[in-house]
């Protein structure tokens, strides 16, 4: 039996139909199947106008902040394994992140400069979508929630930014808490709240550690779905 | 407008169209070409999101995250700096008290950022000169004016220097391109053909648009002194000597 | 069931039903939000106590400034007699230094100047550095930094 007999008789066992629910031929039925009978595709509709394909368009600012919101997703996840929010281990695990654990200095590095890049990328995107114009009704909600994915993404970046517990950590940390507090009334309350104490120590770490990895992904998640499914609601990509 | 009603009124179905000035005359969108998203959009997505891993890869390799040494609460060290995109708002702390710098800036521009499609900013794109001129004239040069004074009131100069650029280059559009420094650039000199499409460009920006650009080249600006241009004690330096 | 019939129905009955839930579940959301928010505020704090002792008088020369970066205060001893400065800029919290050949104190995070009584000499720091409370007991000299006191306020011995 040949390769292509085997994945002939592969295909058509009722477990592999279960799956995917019609076959890969190249007609434009099929092609629009693919599209609409699969959860993460259908996000886009089955046909897109052929100047929305223009890379200038575009220029794939939002779709690769989202890439870079995957990739640090899944690198994140790894980095977890071997970090402890806990004073002195965390900065002991990303010794040991350095120089012992394979592969993970090399995923702390894709993770930081991923977040340095989807902070500009976001940004980008941002400016993207003024000069074309495409926040203009029907699309003002969507402009607002890109608007709280900017906010979120900062957050995310300089939650982040506490967890190696270095100097550079911890001073940036400081400088920005304390510019918290200067918010008149509800300032110093914030900042106790979110410091889980006077000084940035163990609360502290925690607190960031949590919002960092559950809070705020879980938040961007939500909002993204918004993001993503009112730009298929309010209309394709369609500059002047 | 123009409302048809037949004569009788009540029992036949109307309908009464109002049309706003500065809709399209063409209402159907006109016929676009359309293509498969599978293949068509998801293969260049796929495209786009490899050529980013493989940059982000060849970085990762490359150029190493930055680790000092373990947080010392009782050591500062000089400079403390925020992270990268912070180092603009951190510039403007050298020169405004926390409340400013720190809260009223930022909240100003998330506001600002958020009511931009609410107050129709933008969305007829005129130019900035096209209508009435005088009085947008003396408004924007009042404006300008004014925020160059705030920002000299309180030695903002790596803030100010732009804004007094991009006013400049704003009021500068005002005479007509025959005349003016414009009208110099674009008949008299060698690269009058450059000049010409730089005078296109600027005259057809909407206000909207300038302030938007004002606003991206002053946080450029601002990170950029911030991140290179700051040593010890939030000292002036150049950048080989940070 | 079209709006007009849903308007009808209410004025009594389903009224009344509508407004207690959403009372109850504002009410639920709100006592909630309330229990999260204590939730998160921390009971016990395990941090560094505020009071300590610094060491006898007469180990501090007249006319000196001494500081303890680990515990975040300059104690300055004049012709007077003493009192002590936080070490912590006002402006946004980094740890000031103290630099004997200048007669000065230097913020590095903003570039703040304090002169060696407290008082501002340059921002963007818009006060001068906490006084703090100073007393001595049983022939010790102890601070309590989170007790502010007056800009001018001097322990005489």
């Amino acid at each position: 039996m040949n390769v292509l007999e085997l994945k002939e008789r592969v295909v058509a066992t009722p477990v592999w139909r279960s799956i995917f629910r019609h076959r890969y031929l190249d007609s434009n039925r099929n092609r629009a199947l693919t599209v609409f009978s699969n959860v993460f595709l259908h996000i886009h509709p089955v046909k897109v106008p052929e100047k929305s394909l223009r890379l200038r368009h575009t220029m794939c600012l939002g779709g690769l902040s989202f890439a870079l919101f995957l990739a640090l997703t899944v690198t994140g996840v790894l980095l977890m394994f071997y970090y402890r929010p806990a004073i002195p281990q965390a900065y002991r695990d990303m010794k040991e992140l350095e120089f012992v654990v394979t592969s993970g200095a090399l995923l702390r590095n894709l993770h930081r400069w991923a977040a340095h890049a989807m902070v500009l990328f976001v940004f980008l995107h941002m400016a993207r979508v003024f000069y074309s114009g495409a926040y203009r009704p029907p699309r003002e909600f969507n402009w607002v929630v890109g608007v709280l994915l900017l906010i979120l993404s900062l957050l995310l970046s300089y939650t982040g930014y506490l967890l190696p517990w270095d100097q550079l950590a911890f001073w940036a940390i400081t400088v920005g808490t304390n510019m918290a507090e200067a918010a008149p009334l509800i300032g110093p309350k914030f900042k106790f709240l979110l410091l889980g104490g006077n000084v940035i120590g163990e609360n502290a770490l925690v607190r960031f550690y949590v919002l960092h990895c559950v809070v705020l992904p879980l938040a961007a998640a939500v909002l993204l779905a918004v993001h993503f499914w009112r730009v298929r609601k309010d209309g394709g990509v369609r500059p002047l | 407008m123009h409302v048809e009603s037949g004569s009788q009124g009540a029992t036949l179905p109307q309908r009464v169209a109002l049309l706003h000035r500065q809709l399209p005359a063409r209402l159907e969108a006109p016929e676009e070409k359309l293509v498969m998203t599978f293949p068509h959009l998801i293969v260049r997505e796929v495209i786009a999101m490899e050529i980013l891993l493989i940059v982000l890869g060849l970085v990762s390799l490359f150029y190493d995250a930055p680790l000092e040494s373990l947080a010392n609460p009782n050591k500062t060290p000089n400079p403390a700096k925020a992270p990268w995109y912070f180092l603009g708002l951190q510039e403007l702390l050298h020169y405004f008290p926390p409340v400013v710098a720190g809260v009223l800036i930022p909240a100003l521009v998330v506001i600002a950022l958020i009511i931009i499609p609410y107050f129709r900013v933008n969305f007829e794109r005129d130019s900035l000169w096209s209508q009435r001129r005088p009085a947008r004239l003396y408004g924007l040069s009042g404006g300008v004016l004014l925020l160059i004074l705030f920002l000299a009131w309180f030695r903002v100069w790596a803030a100010l220097a732009p804004t007094a650029l991009i006013g400049l280059l704003m009021i500068s559009i005002f005479p007509s391109r025959e005349r003016g420094l414009w009208g110099f650039l674009i008949h008299r000199t060698a690269w009058a053909r450059f000049f010409t499409g730089v005078h296109a460009g600027l005259a057809g920006l909407s206000l909207a648009a300038w302030i938007m650009s004002w606003f991206i080249t002053l946080a450029v600006i601002l990170t950029v002194v911030g991140t290179l241009f700051r040593g010890p004690g939030w000292s002036f330096v150049w950048p080989w000597q940070l | 069931m079209d709006s007009q019939r849903i308007e009808a129905a209410g004025s009594g009955r389903r009224r009344f039903l509508w407004f207690t839930g959403l009372g109850a579940l504002g009410t639920a959301g709100a006592g909630g939000a309330a229990v999260m928010l204590d939730f998160v505020h921390p009971k016990v704090l395990f941090e560094p106590p505020s009071s300590f002792r610094v060491g006898r008088p007469e180990s501090f020369p007249v006319n000196s400034v001494t500081a303890d970066y680990a515990r975040k205060v300059y104690l300055v001893r004049t012709e007077v007699g003493f009192f002590a400065l936080s070490a912590v800029c006002t402006h946004l919290g980094c740890i000031t230094r103290h630099v004997e050949e200048e007669g000065a104190i230097f913020c590095p995070c903003h570039g703040s100047k304090f002169a060696v009584d407290g008082s501002l000499l340059m921002g963007p720091a818009t006060r001068g550095l906490r006084r703090i409370a100073i007393r001595l007991e049983d022939g010790e000299l102890v601070v309590d930094s989170e007790l502010e006191v007056e800009k001018d306020a001097v322990l005489r011995v």
